[in-house]
């Protein structure tokens, strides 16, 4: 089997002009980049190859696509063939099935840029599946319409051209029907996912280009000092904090909302950095755990947890310190319970909790305990 | 997350001609949208940052309240028009979310929180509502947590809003501003059931943006409370919860007001429950008769069947306090 390299330019389809070839038809020959020399479409006589002239970022070796072949494969093929996985190897594509053994063609991914393949079988600029049988003869071929149709629309299109009511007929055998069937439901399942950035051979037409990082200047104003930063607009306020600033005392936990680690303040107000980007903090006064301290004197909730041991690895107490100084700053420290509640927001997986607690009591102004 | 554009418009007008294009999104708090970019679910090419735009204003008249999209879940839970007006209101806030997911998110925003399951947020598995036709993970899966009203073959998540269920059941609308002007919705309207597009899951037109709420003043809006019951006893979706307004003279119910949440794929009002309720004396069978009716049509699957009953006693036990 000859091996396959990404090609980075260049148009191997070969150049006279012929007839767009229909069903039916022989399917024009082209080249195909190798690591040991061009080999020709024409090579591969002897087992069916399938051409998907898709948009860039098609990848049947999703997982999320196996239900989508299988429930295809059930409703046209008899036989029930189950297709039970699907990898990727380089610009080859074997699928794995139950019963009918393993198929293998390639996809010609990455090595026809300029659309010339797409112009032979004049799909260019279109989503199209082309199904060529051993003898280099088409044998089915579906243009999609331009657009995102719905994947309904897609499927019944697919099935309106395959609707034999003979599976088994005269013009397909079993075997090439299941590898039609199941091609036309990789191509359907390929629809709605907008495209990734990723490069694709056969469709250079119809594929939106790579969306390229935007980059932001922006001051953040943070423990009263400001500072300018150019930062890619998904960089998150603690992001910025830890590794643009340099202020590592907000901790990255859960990253998504829940644990509390990374609280900070916002004009006063406690807020989760993990879950705010940088850009929409600029303009607001930010404080972290590195502003609480006056003239090296800790803030009083600081110095309460020192004296409560309120924590034990202590990867949380910066948000839980956040946290306690807002909720002391609300009025929300009126009783043990109301502390609990509105500390629900920070999470310590060591258990420190009724050291929290104490220590938050003790820094409002309670009886020390 | 995927590159994105950021935009910060000062203006409702160019946020609002920004938000048509297609791939665009508005960003409030954040704490939805962006946990969904982050793990891939969400992929907008433009973030319309909206904070800057002059729509937080919250407005008490007689009449009642018009709540601005930008202003904050806290800020609303803790206003004195709300807490006394509508007590279901702040109490389904203060029982969302975290102190510091509050403090972010907008009332706008939380209205146009994901319907959304954690198979939905896992790309590895199929989902019909991010890849449209792909199948439901969740019927032949863990749908524990799942809904039991409204729902469809192609999708039972459940709709995760507090707030949603407490201004649903008492006749809030929303006034939405979009190219083509602006127009008022009822809350209840703009929700869709998932059908055959769970993917679809309010009636927002691109570059509509809810621009205010409006809550109408009422008696049983005045006499209501929102009960929710939940795994853990704080920062935890409801298994079930609901919202009860009664308007009581004479010893019998005037009107009455019914929302489940937890259990429907959109904010449930329970129109039956309330037929039950009108022109009744307050009592067990009563409540009990209406919490049959609430749940008439449910569509349990295997583990979340207890949910059925859970809400019948959920709502028997807030329409008890209710009255008392």
């Amino acid at each position: 089997m000859a091996s396959f390299l990404p090609c980075a330019s260049g148009d191997f389809a070969e150049a006279p002009a012929a007839p767009v070839p229909e069903v039916g038809m022989a399917a024009p020959d082209f080249l195909l980049p190798a690591a040991d020399g061009p080999i020709r479409l024409s090579d591969f006589r002897g087992q069916p190859v399938i051409l998907v002239f898709s948009p860039p970022g098609w990848d049947p070796a999703e997982a999320a696509q196996l239900a989508l072949f299988n429930d295809t494969a059930a409703r046209l093929a008899p036989a029930r063939a189950r297709l039970l996985g699907v990898s990727l190897d380089g610009p080859w594509c074997s699928l794995d099935l139950e019963n009918e053994g393993g198929l293998r063609f390639p996809l010609l991914r990455d090595f026809d840029p300029a659309g010339g393949v797409a112009h032979r079988f004049g799909v260019y600029g279109s989503r199209a599946v082309v199904v060529i049988d051993g003898d280099g003869v088409v044998q089915w071929k579906h243009v999609f319409p331009a657009g995102l149709p719905a994947r309904p629309e897609v499927l019944a299109a697919v099935f309106a051209d395959l609707a034999p009511p003979d599976p088994i007929g005269p013009s397909l055998t079993r075997r090439q029907f299941l590898i039609t069937a199941l091609v036309a439901s990789l191509a359907a399942a390929a629809w709605p996912a907008p495209a990734p950035a990723e490069t694709s051979a056969a469709s250079p037409q119809g594929s939106a280009p790579p969306r390229p990082p935007q980059v932001l200047d922006l001051t953040l104003q943070v423990n009263g000092v400001d500072h300018a930063l150019k930062v890619d607009s998904r960089v998150t306020l603690l992001d910025a904090l830890r590794e643009y600033i340099g202020l590592t005392g907000t901790k990255k936990g859960c990253d998504q909302g829940t644990c509390g680690a990374c609280t900070v303040l916002a004009d006063g107000r406690r807020i989760k950095s993990c879950l705010t980007l940088a850009a929409m903090a600029e303009g607001r006064r930010i404080t972290t755990i590195e502003g609480l301290a006056r003239e090296g004197k800790l803030h009083p909730v600081q110095a309460a947890f020192i004296d409560h041991d309120a924590f034990q690895c202590g990867y949380c107490t910066p948000g839980q310190i956040m946290a306690a100084v807002a909720l002391i700053d609300e009025g929300h420290a009126g009783s043990d319970d109301e502390i609990r509640e509105w500390m629900s927001g920070n999470l310590c997986r060591c258990g420190a909790y009724p050291n929290i607690v104490a220590a938050i009591r003790q820094a409002a102004g309670g009886k020390k305990a | 997350m995927t590159p994105f554009a950021y935009q910060r418009p000062a203006r409702v007008d160019e946020a609002i001609a920004a938000g048509a294009d297609r791939g665009a999104r508005f960003v409030a708090g954040g704490t939805n949208l962006l946990d969904l970019m982050k793990i891939d679910v969400e992929e907008p090419a433009v973030l319309i940052d909206i904070n800057r735009l002059p729509l937080a204003a919250i407005e008490a008249t007689p009449a009642g309240v018009r709540i601005g999209a930008l202003a904050r879940m806290a800020d609303v839970a803790a206003h004195p028009a709300i807490v006394d007006g509508y007590p279901a209101v702040s109490q389904a806030l203060l029982a969302s979310a975290s102190p510091q997911l509050r403090n972010m998110a907008s009332i706008g925003g939380n209205l146009m929180q994901r319907t959304r399951c954690t198979y939905f947020r896992d790309t590895a598995f199929p989902c019909n509502k991010r890849v449209p036709g792909s199948g439901c993970s969740a019927i032949p899966g863990d749908h524990r947590r799942h809904a039991v009203l409204g729902v469809s073959s192609a999708c039972i998540a459940a709709h995760a809003s507090d707030l949603a269920v407490a201004l649903v059941a008492l006749d809030a609308s929303l006034r939405l501003r979009g190219p083509r002007g602006e127009r008022s919705l009822p809350l209840d309207d703009f929700y869709r059931l998932p059908g055959d597009t769970p993917q679809v899951e309010n009636a927002l037109q691109p570059g509509e943006m809810i621009v205010a709420v409006d809550l109408p003043a009422s008696s049983p809006a005045r006499r209501s409370l929102y009960l929710k019951i939940r795994d853990r006893a704080s920062f935890e979706f409801a298994l079930v919860s609901a919202a009860v307004g009664l308007d009581l003279a004479g010893g019998a119910i005037r009107e009455a007001r019914v929302a489940l949440g937890g259990v429907g794929a959109k904010p449930w009002r329970a129109r039956a429950a309330e037929d039950r309720l009108r022109g009744q004396v307050p009592g067990p069978e009563v409540f009990a008769a209406a919490a049959g009716a609430a749940l008439e049509g449910a569509q349990p699957h295997p583990d979340n069947a207890f949910k059925v009953e859970l809400a019948r006693r959920t709502l028997v036990r807030a329409l008890g306090q209710a009255t008392t």
